[in-house]
This record gives structure tokens, C-alpha cells and sequence, in this order.
């Protein structure tokens, strides 16, 4: 396992590439954040640290060697000029661009982010790698510029202290900037295990949290309730818990016991040995002994010393901490924005027009990293204002079949043609709009009825309310077709029952102006007599439409012009009820088990 | 450091106590651990005191006084050894404690959730259905998933260690010169202009409240697998697309609306803290050196550094406040959580042998409903007898279910279990009577054994639940699993874990049912997921399963009530018909409509093959 990570590493960007090319990205949709953050953090960090090292040193010099008092006042105003200056610069940059830009430049960021996750293959959605990455992409949008806007600011900030409190203490005493330098170097090994030491922590706990998180799931939320509370299964889980917590305590105690060690050594020999110790002494030493140094000076460079140390440690230990753990996330969203998509637009567009006729032609699909196919050499012929029922059991490949006509999917092999046209010779968007598909999860969405029932931005109300007359749709709404749906942001929001949401999105197909219908199991929410209404609402819509429907209840196929019977991703047995009861086969089987019951 | 604010609606009226709450949370997290708080206190107030006093004070007074005095090289030295020595045995004591805290803290999460989870288990299942204790149920347990048990205490710790060092610094200072507190004085008066800010900020974040859900919903839409077939087959993407637009746009206008407030605010925060204090100790040390010659090396800078001092406490402390006030919240309905009391009291009886189970007028509202689900309702069951339950979506057939077992308690009349009210048992032996298969039944991230006998599994067990497994059609499948029986259902943290399809899954908590003892089965949709032919199959299992037991199915399906003894058909809470199915056709009510309906196509054919 360990091993399969190193080796996909070497694939990988540097850190610094994939932070510049974030970067890069911020950059390029709002240059002005960039360079605001770049000078805000200079302005903001140098007048206070050149006058806590540099002030200080000034002022005490002058007044023990009781030189000009008028000196000092200058002195003392000059930082006050600066002080005030470099604030309020940086206050308005915060407060009046800062804030605004970062909001524009996530929607800039995001919206590139949706429309690409609006292009990509379907079957994207089904390799959990890449889906992880994809969520994990899109969640740490407004993260990433947050930390990596900070991280430029803190980092420019740095160097620039870094650079400028060096410089006065290399002018007061070079002997002092080799103590601090080299009490610092010295012990740096230190930091880059524990970084080690934390990245594997982290790695260890993530994976025994994932267990622990599951458990404790299964108590916070309402879906297992019922099931818990019925079977006396609180004990086991509660034990699996309780080793999974284990497992963390003893993971955290094995590496903390060690981190903790050397931090402890570290600041011992930084801290306490070499800047409370071996430079103060030598301070001391020069300001006592050798007279060398002023009192001034061995502020200024105590002061200076920490400055640096803090300095250091953020630039090596810690920005590379968190350039790298920031750098894996773009990476990501790296390889999220460059992925390529296999469904890929024809060069015709494709017109709406009345139903034509759709055939499929030998064709055969296999799922990206399945051995098996899941369908295999179908061969079948729609004909205009057919309605074609597919029945079979589950996981013969029915909704597979309407997923390759919409091309959320491509054959494997073979084609599908409509009207003589390959499908894959349109553009996939044109050829999408000649269909309106209600999917067994169909979603119902937070916005108006009428953008609901349309999807789409244009809506037209009249139009809207006869589609929902048709599905049985009864319920009256306050605002009309403009009433919002659910409660996510309206906390008017209609709340609809299952069957009332199974009526909206079956009101899409007879909304849409489009001549194909797919309807993937329309009934499975409805009650007998709205299963009723709906089939005969359905057999209306077909005088004008070509409709192709799964079910599993057989009482709706019987209205069907003709019956197609998968098995195994074949299909099996082919025509009308009638037919297929005669043919005594699978079809036949299956729909006197079910009718069994309803004979007297 | 602002969190999860977005997401909470609070009602404007509604207060919290924020010392209480933390008192509370503080408690809790004692009792837990008393090492978590512990290492806390002595980290922070140690480090505290180090970092603001003795490192940056003390230290520059004492060996800058030696030096002013110019006393002997000797006497700095050994002061300089005595601080090298404090300094290391601070070093090393405060990274044994962090030691301490990052195992405690990890045992802390263990007991917290410990003390949820039993906790939970008791809760109504009625609760779990009300949205306002949902939401402040998750919110509670936010203190466990989002460690905010942690932020607590090192808030606490750090707020306390911040007033100690702050007491030490004055201190230090007065003994110095007492006229340099003037200048220390406005960096109090930041507290008070940090909270106005603060809570001008948190009302702007509110403001944005709703623009930002608008926006987290859109990215959902955007990303979850279940909107994607929609999106990609229409256009509503550009409506989401219209709506984070305008988000955006609404999140600017209240941004640029708060700009002035929040510079000025920010600008007399910094005057306070930093620009009055820095420039008046220079001026003060000045002219006192020009009029007394009474100013040292050692004084001026004990000054200045306390005023870097006490602005990094201040800030420290105001962090500290900040968080605390945000935390309160979650800890407030933790709190709430542990001291519920459930509504479904226990009885005292023990549920025994099966007899008959009789509704006596009974009727049930939701809370905060309008109408009642279950209207004046009537019935009795005998030992072995198969009924069942049908009527439209929402005729209140699940509701029933949940009454049976106590998820609820009726409103109005009484449900008797062999002629006793069932509120006389103990919940427990009153559950463990019946055997249910949920509509939304659900399996674990358990052995697919221990899914089945629901406890861990010894060898016998293991051959029951292989026997039901069988009997429930699904053993085939479960044999090809990597470890048979013993494979756990999930690939989320199990490597040679396995995952089911859904009428495996639902077979698999079918056969639940199969491997228990009870008295009476109840069956709410068990065949939703299945096809045909798995339905034929399952219904004959169960049929077989469940002789001589007593039965009630629920379904919309009317091929269900045909196996049955007695069919009651439920409309709006109310049972509008009862008899066998033979009766109720004859009858030519409700039922022998659905029946006719369901039934059409069908007989359509039973007709012809009778031609």
C-alpha cells in the first residue's frame, strides 16, 4: 500500500509548482488581491518590527549617552508618521477591497469549477478515486484561497523581518547573528522529523478515525434509529466503537510520545540554551567586560533574536508544513481541471423534430473497470410513437441501456442511431434536448415550481400547470408556479411527499418540448390509483411522443406496443404482451407470478 | 477564528448563557479526564507566563539592571544560570504535558461519546422526527465530531493564563514607574471596541446567512451523484448557476455595506493598543530623562516590551472570549441533550407469550401536527393470525407500526398487549416481543453474521445465521463473499470488506427476522427493493418463516393481502374497511377499487388464457 503511494508521488508537481500555479490562477482572476497581498504584508509587517529592534535601540543609545533630546522627539515622530501611516494603508485595503475581491474571486474560481463538473463523464462519478478527489476539489475551493492568500502575506511578510532585523543585528555584532543562526541550524533536523513524525501520525489516524467515525454515525443520525432501538444491537456496536477509539488513544500515545521528546529537545537548545543563554552571556560579556556593546544594542538584539527565530521557524518548518499539505490539495484540483472526458460533442446539432425512428445496432457496454459487460450485443428498433416497455430483473442492464441513449455513457461497441444518425455525430448537449428522462432518482430541486417542472430559466407557467395537471399533480400553491420548493434557503419552501416529488418530475417529460419520454420505474413512489392515472396519462402523451419505459410491475407493460426482456444484459424475449404470453418464455413467467395474486 | 456560524438559524430572542455553558462544559470535561484540563492549564498559564513575563520582562529587567548598576560579570552570570535552568525545566515540563493533553484528548472523545451513544439509544425515535431537537442534536454533537471539547479547554487555560501574566506585567511595570500605566490604560478600552467589532461582524456574517446556504446548496447540486443525471439532461444547471450569481452579488453589497464601520472600529483598536501606547511611553521616557535624568536602560525597555506584551494578551484573551462565546452554543445543547427526558416511559411488566394485541379508540398526532395521523382506530389480532395493512401513501400505516412498538405514544385510547396496556411492559421486553422489517431497513459495518444475530457471533451463532441467510435466499452470495460470513459489509474501512447490492442488503436484514425468537413479525414494505421473481420467492420464505406465528404485512401492493386472514384498509388515519379479501371485493368498497385497479392489466390476461 505504502509502497503504491511512493510510486504515484513521483508523478506528482513539486510543492512549488503547484503552489505557483495556484497562485498563477488567483492571479489571473483578480491580480489585484495578489500584488494588495503582497504589499499589505510588507507594509504591515516591517514599520513594527524595524522599531521594536531598530526604535528601541535608537532611543536608548541617544538617551544614556546623553545626546540631543530634540533627536529623540524626531525620532519619536517619525515612527509615529509611519505607525499611523502603515495602518490605516492596510486597514482600507482590508476593509474596503480585500474583503469584496476575495468573495469575486471565489465565484470566478467556483464557477470554472461547476462548469467543468457540469462537463465531465458520468462514469467519472463512479470511480470513487476520482469522485474523493472531485468533493474534495470543490470543498476546499474557498479554503485554498483563504490559506494561500494568508500564506503569501505571512511568507513575503517573513523574509522581508527576516532580511531587515538580520541586517541591524549584523551591523551591531556579526558574532551575535552567527549565535542565533547557529543555535537555530544546529537544531533544525529536529523540526524536519517532526514533521515526519506528524505526517505519520496523521496517515495512522485518519485510517483508524475512519473507523470511529463510522460508529459513531451510526448513533448521531436518524437513519439507523429505528433498526438500533429493535435489535438490541447497541451493545456490539458500542464495543466495535470502543476498540476503534482504543486504537486512536494507543496510535496518538505511540507517535506523541515521540513528537513531544523532540519539541522538548529542540526548544531546550534553541530557546533556552542558545538565546537565553550563550547570547546573552556573550551580550553581556561585551556590555559588562569588553564595553562594546551599548545597553541599546543588547535590546535590540535580544529582541531581534526572537523576531528571527520566529521567522525561521515559519519559513522552513511550518510554511513548508503547510505549502505542502496545501500543494497535495491543488494538486488535486489540478488533476480535477486538466481531467479529460470521453463523451465528446459530434460536429452536427441535432434538431427537435417530430419522433423519428432509433435503432441499435449490435451493441455492447462494459462499465470502465468491469471484466463483465453489462449489456451485450443488442440489436433493437424503435419506431416513432412506439411505446417500448424494458422489464427484467435487477441488474439486467435496463437503465444501463436508457444511460448509452442520453450518452451519460458511450458504447463500448456497436451504435445507436437515431434517424439513420449516429448519435455520437451530434453535439452531445443538442442531442440531450431531443429527450426528457425521469431517472428512479429523480431529484426534486431547491428553487421555484415552475423552474422545477421546466428546468430551465425560462418558464412558462401556463405550460408548467397543464404538465402538472397531466402528472396528477393536485396540490394548489400560494405563489403559483413561483412558489419555492423545499426549505433549503425559503422557509416557506414547500415540503412534498414522495409521490407529490414522483409527480413533479414526471411533469418534466410532458413539459419538455422534446419527441422521446424516458421513464425509469415512474410508478415505484405511487399508490395504486395514481399508478393508474399516470398510465393513462402516459398513453395520452405517446399519441405525440415516443416513450420507453422500465418497470418492474408488469401491469404497466401490458399497455406497451412491445416488450423487450433483459437478462443479463440481453435481451432475452422481444414483443407484445400478448406475443410474449404466448411464447410461454421468461416474460411470461414473471407475469403470472405477479398476477397470481389479482385472479380470483 | 469564526465557525460553522452559516449554517445555525438562531432566534433572535433566544439567549445563551455563556458562563453556564462553559461551567458545564468544563465539568463535563473533568469528569471525562481531569488530565485533559490539567495539561491545559498548566501548558497555557506556563506558557503564558513564560512567553509574556519571564522571557520578555523579567529577564531584560534583571540582567539590564545588573548591567545599568554595573555590577560584577560574576553576579550577571549566575543570574543568567538560574533563568537557563527555569527555562529548560519549563521547556521540558510543557511538552510533557502536550504529551499528556493529545492522549487525554482522544480518551475524552471516547467517554463523551460513550455518554452520547447511551444517551441516544434511549431517545424517542419520535425525537429523532422532530427537525428543532434534530438540529440541535447534531449541533450538540458537534462537541465530539469537531473537537470543540478541546477548544474549550485550551480557551479557558489560555484566558487564565492571560489574566495572570497580565497581573505580573502591571506589576512589573508599576514597580517601574506607576505613570506608565496611563499609557497601558487605552489597551483595555480594546476590549470593549474588539467586541463592538465582533459583534458588528457576527450581524454581517448573519446578514449573509442565507446567501451562503444558497451557495453551499448550489456546490451540492453540483457534486453529489444524485443530482448529476438531472443536470446533465437539462438545463437547470444554468438556474443553479443564476442563483450562485446572485449570491455572490447579495454577499458583496452586505461586504461593502459594513466597510466604514469596520475600518473605523479597526483603526481605533489599533490607536489604542498600539499607536498610544508605543508612541507615549517614547515621549513620556523622554522627557523624564530630560527633566529628572531619571530614566534607565532597564526601565524604558521593561516599558516598551510590556506594551508588546499586553497587546499579544489582549488579543489572546479576546480570542479566547470570542471562542468561548461560540462554543457555549454546542455545549448548551449537549447539555440539553443529556438532561432530555424521553416521553416513552418504561412500564414494569415483562412482555410475555403472545396472545392478541387489540387497538382500543386509538389516535395519534404528531407533535406540532395539525391533524391527527391516526383517527379513532379499532382492531384485534389473535395469536396467529395474518393480517394486513394497505391503503394510499400517508393513510397512516407506518404510524401504526410506531405505535406498536412505542416510538410513539397514542394520543387518545390504548393499544392492550394480551389484554394489558403495552405502556405497563418495559420498553425493551415489549420490542423484543415482535420481529420488524423496516421500509428503510438498514445493515452495519458489521460481520454479515453479526448483521444477521445482531451481537458478536460464536460458532452456533454463526450456523443460526447461515440457516437464515439461506432462508432469506442470500446465502449463496454471502458464501462468495472474501470471508463468507464473517466479511463485514463495508469497503469504507475494511480493505477485504464487501458491499451488497439493495436487494441483497435488504435480504440480509430480512433475514434478521429469521434468526430470532419473538412473538409477532411485522413486515412494512419488505420487498420494495426486489424484483419479481425475488419478491415471489421472498413472500414464500416468509410465509413459511412466519406459520403459526402472527403476522402483519404492510404494503401498497394489494398482492400482500391476498396471503392474508384479515385485510384492515387504512384512508386518512382511519380504518375504513376490514374482512378478508374475499369480503372486502365482495363488498365493492375502497379496497375492491384498488384491488380492480391493480388487477387490470393482470386479469386482462387471466381472461384470455381462460378463452
Amino acid at each position: 500500500m505504502f509502497k503504491f503511494i511512493k510510486k504515484k508521488r513521483e508523478t506528482e508537481h513539486s510543492v512549488f509548482s503547484n503552489i505557483a500555479y495556484f497562485v498563477g490562477l488567483m492571479f489571473k482572476f483578480s491580480p489585484g488581491l495578489v500584488i494588495g497581498e503582497l504589499f499589505s504584508s510588507i507594509i504591515r509587517n516591517l514599520p513594527s518590527k524595524l522599531i521594536s529592534v531598530i526604535g528601541i535601540k535608537y532611543i536608548i543609545d541617544t538617551v544614556s549617552e546623553g545626546k540631543d533630546m530634540n533627536r529623540v522627539y524626531k525620532a519619536v515622530l517619525i515612527i509615529a508618521g509611519v505607525l499611523i501611516l502603515s495602518n490605516v494603508l492596510s486597514l482600507l485595503y482590508r476593509e474596503f477591497y480585500w474583503n469584496m475581491a476575495k468573495e469575486r474571486l471565489y465565484y470566478k474560481l467556483n464557477s470554472t469549477l461547476y462548469e467543468k463538473a457540469h462537463s465531465l463523464d458520468l462514469q467519472n462519478y463512479d470511480d470513487p478515486d476520482f469522485y474523493n478527489n472531485f468533493i474534495l476539489t470543490i470543498e476546499s475551493s474557498s479554503e485554498n484561497i483563504q490559506g494561500l492568500l494568508g500564506m503569501v502575506q505571512n511568507y513575503i511578510g517573513n523574509i522581508v523581518s527576516l532580511i531587515a532585523v538580520s541586517s541591524v543585528i549584523f551591523v551591531i555584532d556579526p558574532v551575535c547573528l552567527l549565535i542565533i543562526f547557529a543555535s537555530i541550524i544546529i537544531f533544525m533536523p529536529l523540526s524536519t522529523k517532526i514533521g515526519k513524525l506528524q505526517m505519520g501520525r496523521r496517515i495512522d489516524n485518519t485510517k483508524f478515525h475512519r473507523r470511529s467515525d463510522y460508529f459513531q454515525r451510526i448513533f448521531y443520525l436518524q437513519d439507523y434509529a429505528k433498526e438500533v432501538r429493535m435489535n438490541n444491537i447497541r451493545p456490539l456496536l458500542m464495543s466495535r466503537y470502543n476498540e476503534a477509539a482504543d486504537d486512536v488513544i494507543a496510535n496518538q500515545d505511540k507517535y506523541w510520545k515521540k513528537i513531544a521528546s523532540c519539541y522538548a529537545v529542540q526548544q531546550v537548545g534553541v530557546q533556552a540554551l542558545g538565546f537565553m543563554f550563550v547570547l546573552p552571556m556573550y551580550l553581556g560579556y561585551c556590555v559588562c567586560v569588553k564595553k562594546t556593546l551599548s545597553a541599546g544594542d543588547f535590546v535590540a538584539t535580544f529582541n531581534g533574536a526572537y523576531s528571527i527565530a520566529m521567522s525561521l521557524n515559519f519559513l522552513t518548518v511550518w510554511a513548508s508544513a503547510v505549502f505542502s499539505e496545501r500543494a497535495k490539495m491543488i494538486e488535486k484540483y489540478r488533476g480535477f481541471l486538466k481531467s479529460d472526458f470521453k463523451i465528446k460533442d459530434g460536429k452536427a446539432t441535432a434538431k427537435i423534430t417530430e419522433p423519428k425512428t432509433i435503432k441499435i445496432e449490435n451493441m455492447s457496454f462494459t462499465y470502465p473497470g468491469n471484466g463483465e459487460p453489462t449489456l451485450k450485443n443488442i440489436n433493437l428498433e424503435i419506431k416513432p410513437y412506439e411505446k417500448i416497455a424494458l422489464v427484467g430483473y435487477n441488474g439486467a442492464g435496463k437503465t444501463t441501456l436508457t444511460n448509452l441513449l442520453l450518452r451519460l455513457y458511450d458504447v463500448t461497441d456497436g451504435s445507436i442511431l437515431i434517424d439513420g444518425q449516429n448519435i455520437k455525430d451530434v453535439t452531445v448537449s443538442s442531442h440531450r434536448d431531443r429527450f426528457s428522462a425521469v431517472f428512479q432518482d429523480f431529484q426534486t430541486f431547491a428553487c421555484s415550481v415552475g423552474e422545477n417542472v421546466a428546468l430551465d430559466e425560462n418558464v412558462d407557467s401556463e405550460r408548467v400547470l397543464k404538465a402538472l395537471r397531466h402528472s396528477g399533480f393536485s396540490k394548489e400553491f400560494k405563489n403559483g408556479t413561483d412558489t419555492e420548493l423545499l426549505r433549503e434557503f425559503d422557509d416557506e419552501g414547500i415540503m412534498l411527499s414522495g409521490g407529490e416529488s414522483q409527480k413533479i418530475a414526471i411533469a418534466r417529460a410532458f413539459y419538455k418540448n422534446c419527441p422521446y419520454i424516458i421513464l425509469d420505474e415512474p410508478s415505484a413512489n405511487l399508490d395504486p390509483i395514481a399508478e393508474y392515472n399516470l398510465n393513462k396519462a402516459m398513453i395520452e402523451a405517446a399519441n405525440r411522443k415516443t416513450v420507453i419505459f422500465i418497470s418492474h410491475r408488469l401491469s404497466t407493460t401490458v399497455v406497451a406496443d412491445k416488450i423487450y426482456v433483459m437478462e443479463n444484459g440481453e435481451i432475452i424475449e422481444a414483443g407484445s404482451h400478448g406475443e410474449l404470453m404466448a411464447q410461454n418464455g421468461t416474460y411470461a413467467k414473471m407475469f403470472t407470478l405477479q398476477s397470481e395474486k389479482y385472479k380470483k | 477564528m469564526r465557525r460553522g456560524f452559516e449554517n445555525i438559524k438562531l432566534r433572535d430572542d433566544e439567549k445563551i448563557p455563556v458562563f453556564k455553558n462553559v461551567l458545564y462544559a468544563v465539568r463535563l470535561v473533568w469528569k471525562a479526564d481531569k488530565r485533559l484540563l490539567l495539561s491545559y492549564l498548566y501548558s497555557n498559564i506556563i506558557d503564558n507566563v513564560f512567553q509574556y513575563y519571564i522571557q520578555s520582562i523579567l529577564f531584560l529587567k534583571i540582567l539590564l539592571s545588573i548591567i545599568d548598576s554595573g555590577a560584577d560579570f560574576k553576579v550577571y552570570f549566575r543570574k543568567l544560570l538560574a533563568f537557563f535552568g527555569v527555562t529548560v525545566f519549563i521547556k521540558i515540563s510543557v511538552w510533557a504535558a502536550a504529551y499528556v493533553r493529545q492522549v487525554s484528548t482522544k480518551n475524552v472523545l471516547k467517554v463523551l461519546n460513550n455518554m452520547v451513544f447511551r444517551k441516544a439509544s434511549q431517545l424517542d425515535v419520535g425525537q429523532y422526527e422532530d427537525p428543532e431537537f434534530y438540529d440541535k442534536y447534531q449541533r450538540a454533537t458537534n462537541v465530539m465530531s469537531s473537537g470543540y471539547f478541546d477548544i474549550v479547554c485550551w480557551d479557558v487555560a489560555a484566558i487564565i493564563g492571560g489574566i495572570i501574566s497580565f497581573l505580573l506585567v502591571i506589576g512589573t511595570v508599576i514597580s517601574v514607574n506607576p505613570v506608565y500605566l496611563l499609557f497601558l490604560a487605552p489597551s483595555i478600552i480594546v476590549f470593549v471596541i474588539e467586541t463592538a467589532k465582533s459583534k458588528a461582524v457576527f450581524k454581517r456574517d448573519k446578514e449573509m446567512t442565507t446567501n451562503n446556504r444558497t451557495k453551499a446548496y448550489v456546490q451540492r447540486t453540483v457534486f453529489l451523484k444524485d443530482f448529476s443525471k438531472d443536470m446533465r439532461t437539462s438545463n437547470i444547471f444554468s438556474v443553479m448557476m443564476k442563483r450562485f450569481d446572485g449570491a455572490i452579488k447579495g454577499n458583496i453589497e452586505i461586504l461593502r455595506s459594513y466597510g466604514l464601520k469596520l475600518f473605523l472600529y479597526s483603526m481605533a483598536s489599533t490607536l489604542c493598543s498600539e499607536f498610544i501606547p508605543v508612541i507615549g511611553t517614547y515621549m513620556y521616557a523622554g522627557w523624564q530623562f530630560v527633566s529628572k535624568k531619571a530614566l534607565t536602560a532597564s526601565g524604558f525597555s521593561v516599558v516598551i516590551s510590556a506594551v508588546g506584551a499586553v497587546n499579544g494578551m489582549s488579543w489572546y484573551i479576546q480570542e479566547g472570549f470570542d471562542d468561548l462565546i461560540q462554543m457555549s452554543l454546542y455545549f448548551q445543547n449537549l447539555r440539553e441533550f443529556f438532561e432530555y427526558e424521553t416521553g416513552i416511559k418504561d412500564g414494569e411488566r415483562t412482555a410475555e407469550k403472545f396472545q392478541s394485541l387489540e387497538f382500543k379508540n386509538v389516535s395519534f398526532r404528531y407533535p406540532s401536527a395539525k391533524k391527527n395521523s391516526v383517527n379513532n382506530v379499532s382492531f384485534k389480532i389473535e395469536k396467529g393470525e395474518t393480517v394486513a395493512l394497505v391503503g394510499i401513501n400517508g393513510a397512516g400505516k407506518s404510524t401504526l407500526v410506531k405505535l406498536i412498538l412505542r416510538f410513539y405514544d397514542v394520543t387518545d385510547g390504548e393499544i392492550l398487549l394480551n389484554g394489558i396496556n403495552i405502556k405497563e411492559y418495559t420498553v425493551e421486553s415489549l420490542r423484543n416481543s415482535f420481529a420488524t422489517v423496516f421500509q428503510d431497513y438498514k445493515n452495519f459495518a458489521v460481520s454479515v453474521f453479526e448483521n444477521v444475530m445482531c451481537r458478536e457471533c460464536s460458532d452456533e451463532d454463526k450456523i443460526k445465521a447461515q440457516k437464515a441467510l439461506e432462508a432469506a435466499g442470500v446465502w449463496d452470495k454471502v458464501k462468495s463473499l472474501p470471508n463468507g460470513g464473517d466479511t463485514v459489509l463495508t469497503r469504507e474501512f475494511e480493505e477485504d470488506g464487501a458491499g451488497l447490492s439493495g436487494g441483497e442488503n435488504q435480504k440480509v436484514s430480512t433475514a434478521r427476522l429469521f434468526a430470532r425468537q419473538y412473538e409477532m413479525a411485522i413486515l412494512d414494505e419488505p420487498s420494495s427493493a426486489l424484483d419479481p421473481i425475488a419478491e415471489y420467492k421472498m413472500y414464500e420464505n416468509l410465509i413459511k418463516a412466519t406459520k403459526d406465528k402472527t403476522v402483519m404485512y404492510i404494503s401498497h401492493r394489494l398482492s400482500s393481502a391476498v396471503l392474508s386472514d384479515r385485510v384492515f384498509v387504512l384512508q386518512n388515519g382511519s380504518i375504513i374497511e376490514s374482512g378478508t379479501h374475499k369480503e372486502l371485493l365482495e363488498r365493492g368498497g375502497k379496497y375492491s377499487e384498488m384491488f380492480k385497479l391493480q388487477a387490470s392489466a393482470y386479469k386482462r390476461e387471466g381472461e384470455n388464457e381462460n378463452v
